[in-house]
């Protein structure tokens, strides 16, 4: 047997190990941000502001420290470093100095015996405001006149992107199609509302137990707030349940932070769903103006998009978004001309921030619109249309970079075209009342922050009872990326990955991984784990070489031993050679590094390499549409996906599923209306009713950069749903839907519309 | 956050609840399943100084049926038991479908019926199919038993014809007549776990193709779940046919008076009113003809 051989036996690698942490998940002893708290601790809760945007002329405290049990109220005053923070931008204070800019902009604590103290005690502070006139829209926030939001004005940034002679193109174009998109707030609608913990340990250090998708940046802005040296203040996540973003800003830690700091006691602070409504982020509306040329043959010649955003009251990470969603405005074909516009503004609406797609999901939902438009109009199918421009090894892309590798979208509309050819030839029922439709929906998704270094590190040490243990920074919020780093490190080190150990998301104990978003802790902080692994295996096996007399390229690694392959019987424990190395004082902790290959894009331009590695997909949706009452039933949604590599299949299948119920809410129900949207009362995310099967194609293309040839798949899952779903309308109904969500009185005004063109005629 | 201070009993009987009823007046609440009363205790638009638990009541949770005379459900049954109950599948498959289509298995398991009829919300899931099957509650008080047809129950939305003193024991509904037929349909925003957006109840008895006695009920497009009584009477005594029907649907729209809200606009409710009418009076058809 050969080592390569041996060592593919016992790869990991392709294999649904099972989440790592499910059992206290399934039998209810893993602990949440709202578990850790010991009974001593105070309670935090914050005032927060009913005007949209006002000045603040006085806070009245006196009768709410004289609450019994009220043991503080702090205000902006209070704190002691700088009071502002964000991951981007930073603009937000921790708690409003001068004036209020939303509905549940914070402007004061309260830190009480109890919970019910603390509300009792924050019911009597009194606020004067003057108010100031508000904007809610984003193109009144930028016409000239309209009063500040912020002192430097209320653009939060712009993207262009121009490449060839677009104006050209238009001129010389057989078809041109010019529409215009509209998106709403989302609420992300994670199972766990946010709650954290914070204490002083005995080394002075505040330490904070939050939930959190980025513990290292949370550490950064808490110092910052609190004018400390980062040292001074430890986050550990704790079981996140759920983030899809909105667990990227600082939601508790802040508060926790300050309380604990200035009172040196324990604290802890729980959202009430309805609180966590409405003061964390959503996701950005978008407002999207699309037009595009293709040739009679069904190419693509240009596009001219113009993107205006609604960033809310603060920045969060709305720049990321400014600059994603231009990139990605072509969608997955490759557009020889292109001019894109990105332009979002401040308003008095809740924060937009950070939401599964950083503004991907609603520019697919546009150029997925476009593209069965253009087909309708050259008389081709739209899975032809795709095909035809679908990017492909050498293709460019919109900032003209080229791809070298793992470009998956044409196998991924191979992957579907049966199955969206057998769906398309199924004769709608006799039932004339409802009609059936399909529809397509394809993407493509830049893993990793946009244009930015956005490294990563780990640390994998040999124990000297052979045991390895794993160090990274990386949150795991329920999307499973700490068994995929576990996979991965104990494949390359050729142990079962029950002996891998890992500590995570600890600031006091892990170094940086970046935040989990954009796709990015398999392909990132994988690399990085994968590159503290490798070099601790060439450690190893030095150590095994001189310990074993023999060839070191003769040995490899099996079950926590390192062997010969050269006939020779002999062999080493990990133990053995741990105990050597330590005794004789050589590292036994190797820090791995990862960071992809991007540079900045030009300002002017948007020319640049932005990602290292895309990921790629294309959906199918099939729906039945009532025509009398215009309720939309999802009938099934196949889905496929490259990955480059699927290191755990199930959990790949997993994001799949929630990925696609996530875009079936955002295409047909989910609406957050700032000042109406309570609750999940009013705010409807699908069950389990609403949800068809869904069928997973994984696909994999590898990537040469990615661990094994991973790339990542938390995002995109949602990303094609959406333009399904809204494709599978407008084929059933000969008439289309522009804005979302397609609830029913859209439904009901396409009917309506489309009702000349339907495929039976309404016989009411 | 927690809920203010309140006493709280469990009486065992009915009398002992109505005594504590008659005590503390005004400033107590009954509370029988609790899934619409703690969510208002909860976010504080119902602070009562006591609340009393029915549950323990057993003569309230009872369901019955005597084919002569009818069906009574105990005000304290759950909706659970009413969508599993035999009978009631048989015999009022209407009845059965508006409780399991409404919330969600957990909301089933805790709620009453009495409770949905007594919240008096305008969309009241178990409204149309009682008042289109003709339902007569009971409500008790220390001094007196008496009886309301649910087409007088409701007076605004939270308001009903009972008295503070009074309790609901039980709700009447009397055996369908020979080939009658009867049907609930609705329409909400999403399928599972939310508030109907139009609901209609209906009941018709035909004979010999002629439309005999005729009943619908309309929820959640007035203060209150209303009868279409101009859309009844123009059925009524005609020879059943598809254009009659798409015109009682028409007028059951036309009398109904919905009002915009994060829902539905009123223009989609009153267009649904129609759409809701005509498939619950033709399935109601359907099952009166198979009889
Ligand atoms: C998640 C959720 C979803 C829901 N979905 C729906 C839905 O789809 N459709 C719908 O119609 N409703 C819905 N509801 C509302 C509620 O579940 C129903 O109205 C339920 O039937 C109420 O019954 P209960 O026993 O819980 O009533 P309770 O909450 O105990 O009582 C409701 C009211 O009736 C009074 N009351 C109860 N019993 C008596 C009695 N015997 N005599 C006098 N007064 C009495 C109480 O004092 C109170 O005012 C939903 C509720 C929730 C929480």
């Amino acid at each position: 047997m050969t080592a390569a051989s041996i060592k593919e036996k016992q790869s990991l690698i392709g294999t649904s190990v099972p989440r790592i942490g499910v059992d206290g998940k399934l039998n209810g002893k893993a602990l949440f941000s709202n578990d850790v708290a010991p009974k001593n601790s105070l309670w935090v809760k914050a005032l927060r502001s009913e005007l949209a945007h006002a000045k603040i002329e006085s806070i009245d405290i006196k009768d709410a420290l004289n609450t019994p049990g009220c043991v503080a109220i702090l205000t902006a005053q209070d704190i002691p470093g700088n009071n502002s923070f964000g991951i981007i931008n930073k603009d937000q204070p921790l708690l409003a100095g001068s004036k209020v800019r939303f509905v549940g902009d914070p402007v004061a604590l309260a830190v009480a015996i109890s919970e019910d103290v603390a509300e009792l005690a924050l019911s009597k502070i009194h606020v004067t405001y003057t108010e100031l006139a508000s904007i809610f829209d984003p193109e009144e926030s930028l016409a000239p006149g309209s009063p500040f939001i912020h002192e430097k004005g209320n653009l939060l940034g712009k993207r262009l992107i121009k490449k060839g002679a677009p104006e050209l193109a238009f001129e010389k174009a057989d078809v041109i199609i010019e529409r215009t998109y509209q998106t709403t707030c989302l609420e992300h609608a994670y199972l766990e509302p946010d709650a954290g913990y914070a204490y002083f340990d005995s080394d002075g250090k505040i330490v904070i137990y939050a939930s959190t998708q980025n513990p290292h940046y949370d550490q950064a802005d808490v110092a910052s707030l609190l004018g400390l040296e980062a040292d001074r203040v430890r986050i550990i996540q704790t079981n996140t349940g759920g983030g899809f973003g909105s667990k990227l800003d600082l939601n508790t830690q802040g508060f926790l932070g300050l309380a604990c700091y200035l009172l040196k006691k324990p604290v802890r602070m729980v959202f009430s769903r309805e609180e966590a409504f409405l003061c964390t982020s959503k996701r950005h509306p978008l407002k999207i103006k699309y037009k595009s040329a293709a040739s009679k043959d069904g190419r693509l010649l240009a596009i001219d998009v113009k993107i205006m955003g609604d960033t809310g009251a603060y920045a969060s990470y709305g720049l990321a978004v400014v600059s994603r969603s231009a990139i990605h405005a072509t969608g997955p074909y490759e557009v020889p001309n292109v001019s894109i516009e990105s332009v979002f503004a401040y308003t008095n609406n809740p924060i937009a921030g950070a939401m599964r797609g950083f503004g991907v999901p609603q520019v697919a939902f546009a150029h997925e619109s476009q593209m069965d438009l253009l087909a309708e109009a050259l008389g081709v199918s739209p899975l032809e249309i795709r095909r035809r421009n679908a990017l492909r090894l050498g293709s460019t892309t919109a900032t003209k970079q080229e791809l070298t590798a793992s470009v998956g979208i044409q196998t991924c509309i191979e992957a579907i075209a049966p199955h969206y050819e057998a769906i398309r030839n199924k004769t709608n029922s006799k039932d004339s009342k409802k009609l059936k439709g399909v529809g397509l929906g394809c993407m493509m998704y830049g893993i990793g922050n946009t244009g930015t270094q956005n490294p990563s590190t780990a640390q994998v040490e040999l124990q000297s009872n052979g045991g390895i243990v794993l160090y990274s920074g990386a949150a795991d919020i329920g999307q499973g990326s700490s068994t995929v780093l576990i996979q991965i490190v104990a494949t390359e080190l050729g142990v079962g990955a029950e002996k891998i150990t890992l500590v995570n998301a600890d600031t006091g104990l892990t170094t940086s991984a970046g935040a989990t978003s954009a796709s990015r802790q398999t392909y990132i902080s994988g690399n990085a784990a994968l590159d503290a692994a490798r070099k601790l295996k060439e450690a190893i096996l030095t150590e095994a070489a001189t310990m074993l007399k023999a060839n070191r390229k003769k040995l490899y690694m099996k079950n926590g031993n390192v062997l010969d392959s050269s006939g020779v019987d002999s062999s080493v424990s990990f133990e053995q050679i741990a105990n050597k190395a330590k005794r004789e004082g050589r590292p036994l902790k190797w820090q791995g590094f990862f960071d992809p290959d991007t540079t900045p894009l030009d300002p002017e331009t948007g020319q640049g390499k932005p990602y290292a590695t895309f990921a790629f997909a294309a959906q199918i949706a099939e729906v039945e549409v009532d025509i009398l009452t215009a309720e939309v039933t999802v009938k099934k949604i196949i889905a496929a996906h490259d990955v480059g590599k699927a290191i755990n299949p199930e959990s790949v299948k997993g994001q799949i599923y929630g990925g696609a119920a996530m875009g079936l809410g955002f295409a047909l129900m989910e609406e957050f209306i700032p000042g109406k949207t309570v609750s999940l009362k009013d705010y409807h995310i699908p069950t389990f009713s609403d949800m068809p099967p869904v069928e997973c194609l994984i696909i994999e293309e590898p990537e040469p950069t990615g661990p094994f040839g991973a790339k990542g798949v938390g995002e995109p899952a949602l990303i094609p749903t959406a333009p399904a779903i809204l494709n599978a309308i407008a084929d059933a109904l000969g008439s289309r839907i522009y804005s979302l969500p397609a609830n029913l009185e859209r439904v009901m005004k396409a009917i309506h519309s489309g009702a000349s063109k339907m495929k039976f005629r309404l016989n009411q | 956050m927690r809920l203010p201070k309140f006493e709280y009993f469990e009486p065992e009987t009915l009398e002992e609840a109505l005594r504590l009823l008659a005590e503390w007046r005004e400033r107590v609440c009954v509370l029988a399943g609790g899934t619409d009363v703690l969510v208002k205790m909860r976010n504080g638009r119902l602070k009562p100084g006591a609340v009393i638990a029915l549950e323990r009541i057993s003569s309230l949770n009872g369901i019955g049926f005597d084919l002569r005379k009818g069906l009574t459900i105990g005000a304290g049954a759950k909706l659970s038991d009413v969508t599993s109950h035999p009978d009631i599948l048989r015999y009022y498959p209407a009845i059965a479908r508006a409780a399991r289509v409404m919330a969600n298995v957990q909301v089933r398991n805790m709620g009453t019926i009495g409770g949905n009829l007594c919240n008096a919300a305008p969309s009241a899931e178990n409204a149309p199919p009682l008042m289109a099957l003709g339902a007569v509650v009971t409500a008790a008080s220390l001094e007196e038993e008496r009886r309301i047809t649910l087409d007088d129950f409701f007076r605004g939305p939270g308001l009903t014809a009972m008295k503070p003193e009074e309790i609901m024991t039980s709700i009447f509904v009397p055996t369908p007549p020979a080939n009658s037929g009867a049907s609930y349909q609705r329409i909400s925003a999403r399928c599972g776990v939310d508030i109907a957006a139009v609901s209609v109840g209906a009941m018709i008895m035909i004979e010999d193709t002629v439309c005999r006695e005729v009943r619908i009920a309309l929820g959640a497009v007035a203060p209150v779940p209303m009868r279409a009584l101009s859309a009844e009477a123009f059925l009524k005594e005609k020879v059943w046919s598809e254009e009659f029907l798409r015109e009682a649907a028409r007028i059951s729209a036309d009398e109904s008076r919905p009002i915009s809200d994060v829902r539905a606009s009123l223009e989609f409710r009153k267009q649904m009113v129609a759409v809701m009418t005509q498939r619950a009076l033709e399935e109601a058809y359907g099952r009166a003809i198979k009889r």
